[in-house]
């Protein structure tokens, strides 16, 4: 009776057999990269908003720190967005004809708030309070970057809990005095591990990681 | 990826509850129909519903795409103008006070953005002091209730608020012409000043027009006593804590009657240490007072007076021969008893206290105050003072009157604020019938019920907490009630109802009441509005702009501290008409053969008015354990007698008048007598209440409002299943909630050490000694009365889902503390124990050591911490754990609530996925809120800061939480204490909660 | 009659029955052996398939409706967080348990009878594996997280919780299903080449080529086979004491009275092995009638599986002992009550079902002729199954159901659902038994020709006993 296989068959079995098993492991490990990367973090992707507000010209230009806007940073968890009313503060004054701020008025008058767009999201079961790190020395810029340079704010950490946990193990590296907490520039004079130590004795940084120091 | 198997599939998550900020969204959200409620209740496992098919889609679609889960991009949702009071995420908190029964309970309520969220009493008030129960922690509940009435309707149309003021105004036109003769208004006792200035102006303008006050659980019997025993309507109040012998006729003053809050505060506090105080109870049925009794003594309701006048011949042998007149002497037991009771009594004069129950007749309150009087308790433990009601003569009888008049047809306009007249009167007045026959019924409710589906007029009421009023404690202080959020739909008020029939219906509740008080307080008059450019100039959250005015100041005071100082009035000097008394307790009924019918407001919805609410359906009766249903309680011997045996539903007939009720046997009750809770079987409810019960008030008749004898209990053959949450009332022998007698405690040291201290164990434990926090509760249960009222805190704090009856009925409630009622004893007559449960936190926790993703695990600071998120459902832990005190989302219960439910969540605390399992965390939400308030200011988190809702809710104090490293806190105290033992200690799990052993104190006489 | 030859006799009586009926020949054996895979379609066999694939549709709607709906869906709750789920998963891998040990350690003991059963019994065993695979995952309430068990670095830095036995179960499961997997596809392999050989049409051959891997028969061949399969043979014998040693942690570990005994491992392993050997019976009585297996499967095979029964129930009941004498002898009281409540509670009858089929109807088997009688051994199988399964409920449930504080105790109902991953289960067990039937060879063709030429070669001395019939 005729040959079944061709000569061929084992190589090609061979074959299937490795790139099964090859495949099964590719995809898990695909997993995990995807997991680190920005595509899967969410990093690094410009967020477009309703109104074009640029926070390079705020920032850089006009100099205004970030407690202007955000003004429960260091008293409450969330860092607050500002009301329409405080863009008016400047800009009923100030481009008060810009198309650019017709969203703004007209937030204003019809009484309707702006919906901006979050960048920077947490899962709902995590508690994350600006104010506790704001007043122990972790400034704006180790979390959401050098906003002071991005036309669009992006997010610049991966928010994983792992990276969180990374700065609650050893936070020296991050604090910086309070004085410079909005800094977008400040760069310490020397080691800054050390500083950090003298810091974190200073202001009494204790940072948790038991579960309920973030999830409740 | 940790983002899968977040609570993201197709479900509403506590963040978009979060992001509620604008008013204008808060609309867009309540037009939405309301989702079906309790959430999860109506699931049956057949039932693919939409939330469970959205959600292994989306889990399917995580698994398969990545991108598929993560959700879409949030808006984030500013304000235009900035509110002055408001920081998001940091949540503030009002006072306020509610209604019960026309008092004043203050109140303090927690808001966050402008959402009220959590209801706690008033240190500050005299009826609170701090505390609270199961009923005021579910109000706001009430409040956000999807099935509320909305808008107005006239004969079935919508008016707006300005119209429908314009067609009372012609209908006031109308009533001018005879004065008003064919005008009513059946209300609610209340003590509100605001609205006595306007029932008087309302009758200046219709003098021949009447108010009517109604409510089916009033306490006019104790004033009527007073009008017998002192020729006028009074008040009493009571200063339990100086009390050392307690004699309650039926008075259930620890949980029902009276300022009770502040009684059970007050109680408590005699509970423990060398002067615990005695309380001999005499009542029908097992009441949360009869728990706490010393001595108890069972009786058919209409032997209690009987048995008052037996002490009260005893008392006259016991020196006080004053008494001698209103005495009798019993037979039997009971004169010894009587005699006993007497002797402690007469032992104790002016540091005694005996209390007639709201249920007996006026003669038994007379006795009672002739009783305190002789025994000269008046001015050390009784308070006499003149009514603060504006209608001290609540009852059947004006409306009796009514209904004689509405049935002849005397009546055009009947205006009706009392709660569901229709379904509360007396059914031999035959309301129902009467009302028809009214032209113009005008029904102010909050939710739709029986007499509103009736009325012509339909009015939604504004909830309390939206609105403003003022209302008077017995004492007669005032409080000003302010509201903490704009009604979430239209709807008015019975101060701006009244007002619009003196034709002030756009004047304002606000401006009435803060007027009203500039005018009683005596504060100068308002001063006239400024004009143009320095208007604008003023802030804009004021209401108009004004010239700087003195009197808001004292306002501002006034509501800030929730009491109007010093405004309690001074206790009336009285003597007893001893004569009097005697003639009303010759005219008492005698006690009627055969199976005697007794009714009872019910411990959670009250007369009824709180059928909708679901927490309280679902919280457990405190007595009982029923959840979801009213039932016919009888003695264990009873039941025998008749062949009964609970869940048993039978015909329970009076007077031609029957009803079909479910049997439930409770160890305790009287023989030959059956008790009704009332309020249930509504004809008409919401989604809640629908079906739930039955209706006791059909059997109820003006002429025996409470007792009466001659019922019948007839076999239906049919069965029902009652939803109990605790199926086995006995110990097993065990050591679990443990009692001994005041003296016994000396003795029982070596055993109760057994209960206490290092276990032996191989493993080392750790050692928490030198950590800044080491978390601890305590509880008490010599303190402790079973009332449920942490249960319900607990809900409301941490958004606990409600699971409805069959959910209950496969024992899968949710309650995070649970209250554990066993009975010690012969059944027909046993002596009780409560025992508040909780996780108790572990040191060496069995829960942990067997979750396999580490989702429950222990903090540094000994919190045993269940974390949601990483929890896959596996149930280990709860197999594993020996108190079982962890609950399981069977159900994906929190799937699709009601928008304006939402607004109810708590932003501080997780909302809970289907599968996981969750349970106490000794509140760490403010155990975290502190630490961060204390470590931003640089201090240390005080010893008795924290509070959780438990400790917080309870009237009694039996719970205290702290610090139990640092010797001050109270807790440490509590953890020393001769009576403080471990639950289950003998498995070495290190409970961190810690009990204290019960103490009774009885009579050596009657040992 | 001389003494010897009578002497002779005797000790041919003490054999008992032979292991193989007859002498036929290699084609013979090829050609009945093969006849349910190559002969055409059996009536009966469509109709059973029928019948079947209905219990798996039901047992299909369950599953997705505990996964649309939740655990909610079954009767589970506080107390009783666990119930028929985790019943069935006992029970389905305790049955596993009977192919490794004919396989593997009977193997290493040169059993010569565990030949003509050994591949029923490693498909069998895989089958019962894959059953009990799914309660694990779909127990959880979030199962789509089920690899939260498994260790691996995530981004959240969270591993698994090395101190509970369920991610031991992981690994414990995962490694038996893929060792049984592996030993049964090996023992197939040059089976699988006959059926290439002797398949009709040019489609089956290519099909059964695949998968036989190309065998050619050759010495090469045959001696990778044999190392092979010896090999996995050693690794697979640790396998039958370790995975249920491991699957009894999941209650010893726990501080719950009547779950927290140190006797739980070898006791489980016993119980295992009693209700695999019941479920080969089961399956083996039959098809060993309705396939002809009768020569190659012989009373001699029904005799030792007997005995094996026998055996191990023996070790239950004395594992039952055991609990009870703790329940005293510990003075816990709690504990005392947890038995006390087996036997007197309100599940007192599944606890004497348990006692009467675990304890009281293997007794029968003391008697040889009993062994030797299908019908009894049948019925005795099918009772010890149910037996078993009532000793996990009795276990898991009951013990729940009431623990140490009377005010949780609480009562466990099934729901329809229930029913349906249980009984459905079983379905999915004979449908995948019944395609194995159908085309794959059940005895091992080539182990059973081996056998016989052993028999021929070393005649009466080996094997006396299969003498008479020559």
């Amino acid at each position: 009776m005729s040959a079944l296989f061709s000569p061929r068959s084992n190589g090609i079995f061979r074959l299937v057999i490795a790139i099964v098993l090859a495949g099964a492991a590719g995809t898990v490990g695909a997993l995990m990269v995807f997991a680190r990367i920005p595509a899967g973090t969410g990093q690094q992707q410009q967020v477009g908003q309703p109104v074009q507000f640029d926070h390079r010209h705020h920032v850089q230009d006009d100099l205004i720190d970030c407690r202007y806007c955000h003004t429960t940073v260091d008293k409450a968890a969330s860092a607050g967005i500002p009301p329409t009313e405080l863009c008016l503060n400047c800009h009923s004054q100030v481009w008060n004809k810009s198309p650019l701020l017709d969203l703004v008025r007209a937030s204003w008058f019809s009484n309707r708030p702006i919906e901006w767009v979050r960048v920077h999201r947490v899962p709902d079961f995590v508690y994350f309070n600006h104010a506790i790190h704001v007043n122990k020395g972790v400034g704006c810029v180790e979390c959401h970057g050098r906003v002071d340079l991005m036309p669009a704010i992006e997010q610049v950490a991966p928010l994983t809990m792992g990276w969180c946990l990374d700065c609650h193990r050893d936070p020296n590296p991050r604090l910086r005095p309070l004085e410079e907490i909005t800094s977008m520039t400040w760069e310490p004079e020397g080691d800054r591990v050390a500083l950090g130590k003298e810091l974190a004795k200073k202001y009494d940084v204790k940072p948790r990681t038991s579960c309920y120091t973030c999830h409740r | 990826m940790p983002s899968l198997g977040l609570p993201i599939y197709g479900q509403k998550t506590a963040l978009e509850t979060r992001r509620w900020k604008s008013l204008d969204e808060l609309e867009a959200r309540t037009a939405a129909e309301p989702g079906e409620f309790p959430e999860g209740a109506a699931e049956t496992p057949e039932g693919l519903s939409r939330r469970g098919f959205l959600q292994v889609l989306g889990a399917s679609v995580a698994l398969a795409g990545l991108q598929a889960c993560k959700p879409p991009r949030e808006k984030l949702v500013p304000y235009v103008r900035a509110p002055a009071a408001v920081t998001p995420s940091v949540p503030v908190a009002y006072a306020t006070a509610a209604s019960e029964e026309g008092y004043a309970v203050g109140l303090v309520v927690q808001a966050h953005e402008g959402r009220p969220v959590k209801i706690e009493g008033n240190r500050l008030h005299p009826a609170s002091l701090g505390g609270s129960d199961a009923i005021r922690q579910a109000l706001v509940l009430e409040l956000y209730d999807p099935a509320r009435l909305r808008g107005f309707t006239r004969e079935g149309r919508a008016l707006a608020w300005s119209a429908l003021l314009q067609e009372i105004a012609a209908l006031g036109r109308e009533h001018d012409k005879d004065g008003g003769t064919r005008l009513r208004f059946l209300v609610a006792p209340t003590s509100s000043p605001t609205l006595g200035d306007l029932r008087r102006r309302v009758l200046e303008r219709f003098p021949r027009a009447r108010f009517d006050t109604w409510s089916a659980t009033g306490e006019g019997a104790q004033r009527a006593g007073a009008a017998i025993a002192f020729g006028r309507p009074l008040d009493a109040t009571y200063d339990v804590a100086k009390a050392d012998v307690i004699l309650s006729l039926d008075s259930d003053f620890l949980a029902v009657e009276g300022e009770h809050l502040r009684h059970a505060r007050e109680f408590a506090s005699r509970r423990e240490g060398d002067r615990m105080n005695r309380l001999y109870v005499a009542e029908p049925r097992f009441s949360v007072t009869g728990g706490m009794a010393d001595h108890r003594l069972r009786m058919r309701g209409l032997e209690v007076a009987a048995f008052a006048r037996a002490v009260a011949a005893e008392l006259a042998g016991a020196g006080l021969a004053g008494l001698g007149p209103l005495g009798a002497h019993g037979e039997g037991e009971r004169v010894k008893v009587a005699r006993a009771i007497a002797k402690d009594l007469a032992g104790a004069r002016g540091r005694s206290l005996v209390l007639a129950g709201a249920r007996q007749p006026p003669a038994v309150h007379a006795l009672a105050a002739a009783m305190n009087e002789a025994l000269g308790n008046v001015g050390t433990t009784v308070h006499w003072r003149a009514p603060v009601l504006l209608d001290p003569r609540a009852g059947a009888d004006s409306l009796r009157e009514l209904a004689g008049e509405l049935a002849a047809g005397k009546i055009d306009t009947l205006v009706v604020t009392a709660w569901n007249a229709l379904h509360t009167a007396p059914a031999d007045l035959e309301l129902r019938k009467a009302f028809g026959k009214v032209k113009n019924s005008m029904v102010l409710a909050l939710r739709e019920d029986e007499t509103v589906r009736a009325a012509s007029w339909r009015l939604a009421a504004s909830h309390p907490l939206e609105s403003w009023g003022d209302l008077r404690s017995r004492d007669g202080t005032v409080s000003i009630v302010q509201p903490l959020i704009t009604p979430l739909y239209e709807s008015a008020t019975e101060i701006d109802l009244l007002a619009a029939f003196v034709g002030e219906g756009d004047r304002g509740a606000w401006r009435l009441v803060r007027e009203g008080w500039r005018a009683r307080s005596g504060a100068p008059p308002a001063p006239l509005p400024l004009a143009g450019a320095a208007a604008a100039a003023n802030p804009v959250d004021t209401n108009r702009p004004r010239r700087p005015d003195p009197y808001d100041r004292t306002w501002d005071e006034w509501l800030a501290a929730g009491v109007l100082t010093e405004s309690a009035g001074k206790p009336e000097q009285v003597a007893a008409d001893l004569g009097a008394v005697g003639d009303a307790l010759g005219k008492l009924p005698v006690p009627a053969g055969g199976i005697e019918l007794g009714f009872a407001p019910d411990y959670k919805i009250w007369d009824g008015r709180l059928l909708e609410n679901a927490w309280l359906q679902e919280l457990p009766d405190p007595v009982t354990k029923l959840t979801w249903e009213n039932a016919a309680h009888l003695s264990p011997a009873t039941a025998k007698r008749l062949g009964l045996a609970s869940g048993d539903l039978v015909e329970l007939a009076r007077g031609g008048r029957a009803v079909v009720a479910p049997v439930l046997i409770v160890p305790g009750h009287a023989d030959d007598a059956v008790t009704v809770a009332l309020g249930y079987g509504q004809q008409v409810a919401g989604p809640v209440g629908k079906g739930v019960g039955f209706d006791g008030y059909a059997l109820r008749t003006s002429d025996a409002p409470w007792f009466a004898g001659g019922a019948e209990l007839r076999k239906t053959g049919k069965r029902t299943d009652l939803a109990v949450t605790q199926g086995h009332f006995s110990m097993e022998g065990r050591a679990i909630a443990l009692a001994l007698d005041h003296e016994e405690l000396g003795r029982a040291k070596a055993e109760l050490d057994e209960h206490r201290g290092e276990a032996p164990t191989i493993l080392e434990p750790v050692d928490y000694s030198d950590r800044t926090y080491k978390w601890g509760m305590a509880i008490d249960l010599s303190r402790c009365i079973g009332c449920g009222a942490c249960t319900a805190a607990c809900q409301a704090e941490n958004n606990i889902p409600v699971v409805g009856k069959e959910q209950v009925l496969r024992s899968r409630e949710m309650h995070w503390i649970r209250v554990d009622r066993y009975f010690e004893g012969p059944a027909e007559d046993p002596k009780s124990v409560t025992q508040p449960l909780a996780c108790v936190h572990c040191e060496m926790a069995p829960c942990e050591y067997v979750c396999p993703v580490n989702a429950t695990v222990h903090s540094d600071e000994g919190l045993n911490e269940m974390v949601y998120n990483r929890c896959v459902g596996t149930r280990y832990c709860s197999n594993n754990c020996p108190y079982k005190v962890r609950r399981f989302n069977f159900f994906d219960y929190h799937g699709d609530v009601a928008p304006t439910l939402q607004m109810l969540m708590n932003p501080d605390v997780t909302v809970r996925a289907r599968g996981v399992m969750e349970k106490c965390t000794y509140c760490t939400q403010r155990i975290q809120r502190a630490r961060i308030d204390a470590r931003v200011g640089g201090k240390k988190i005080g010893p008795d800061e924290v509070v959780p809702a438990c400790a917080q809710a309870c009237p009694a104090e039996a719970i205290t939480f702290g610090n139990l490293n640092d010797p001050r806190s109270r807790v440490s105290r509590k953890h020393g204490d001769a009576r403080r033992y471990d639950l289950l200690h003998e498995l070495g799990t290190r409970p961190r909660t810690a009990y204290l052993v019960k103490l009774r104190n009885p009579n050596p006489e009657l040992a | 009659m001389s003494t010897a030859e009578k002497t002779i006799q005797d000790v041919r009586a003490l054999d008992g029955p032979p292991v193989l009926v007859g002498r036929p020949d290699d084609r013979a054996l090829t050609e009945s052996l093969l006849s349910p895979v190559l002969g055409p379609t059996r009536k009966g066999w469509v109709l059973l398939l029928l019948a079947l694939l209905g219990g798996v549709g039901f047992w299909t709607l369950s599953l997705v409706t505990t996964l649309f709906v939740g655990i909610g869906a079954w009767g589970n709750n506080i107390p009783v967080a666990w119930a028929f789920d985790i019943t069935n998963f006992v029970w389905w891998i305790g049955i596993g348990h009977a192919g490794t040990l004919i396989s593997a350690i009977l193997l290493l003991f040169q059993q010569k009878w565990r030949t003509s059963i050994n591949r029923f019994a490693e498909a069998m065993t895989l089958f019962a594996v894959a059953m009990a695979g799914v309660y694990p995952v779909i127990h959880l309430g979030r199962p789509w997280l089920f690899w939260w068990l498994i260790p691996y670095p995530s981004t959240n830095q969270i591993w698994p919780n090395f101190k509970s036995a369920l991610p031991w179960d992981v690994f414990a499961i995962s490694t038996y299903a893929t060792v049984s997997l592996l030993f049964w596809y090996l023992g197939l392999i040059p089976d699988l080449a006959t059926l290439r050989d002797a398949a009709k049409t040019r489609g089956r051959r290519i099909v059964y080529g695949i998968m036989c891997f190309g065998w050619r028969g050759s010495a090469r061949h045959w001696r990778h086979y044999r190392i092979g399969y010896l090999l996995l043979a050693g690794l697979s014998t640790p396998l039958v004491v370790s995975v249920h040693t491991i699957v009894s942690f999941d209650f010893a570990i726990s501080q719950l009275p009547g779950w927290h005994t140190t006797i739980f491992p070898p006791y489980f392993v016993a119980g295992a092995i009693f209700s695999g050997f019941a479920m080969v019976m089961t399956l083996m009585i039959p098809a060993r009638r309705l396939l002809g297996y009768q020569q190659v499967v012989t009373e001699r095979h029904l005799d030792n599986m007997a005995k094996v029964m026998l055996a191990t129930g023996l070790m239950v009941f004395y594992g039952y002992l055991m609990e009870w004498f703790m329940a005293w002898y510990s003075g816990s009281p709690s504990e005392a009550f947890a038995f006390l409540n087996r036997a007197q509670g309100p599940y007192q009858p599944i606890f004497l079902m348990q006692m009467f089929c675990n304890v009281v109807a293997p007794q029968i088997l003391w008697f040889p002729s009993m062994r030797r009688n299908e019908i009894v051994l049948f019925i005795v199988s099918i009772l010890i199954n149910v037996g078993m399964w009532a000793e996990r409920f009795v276990i898991i449930a009951v013990s729940l159901h009431r623990d140490f504080i009377p005010s949780s105790w609480g009562m466990y109902y099934p729901t329809w659902v229930d029913w349906g991953l249980f009984l459905g289960s079983i379905c999915m067990f004979g449908l995948l038994f019944l395609l194995f039937l159908r085309f794959l060879p059940a005895i091992p063709l080539f182990e059973v020709k081996e056998l016989r030429s052993e028999l021929e070669h070393h005649g009466p001395n080996v094997y006396p006993g299969s003498e008479e019939e020559g």
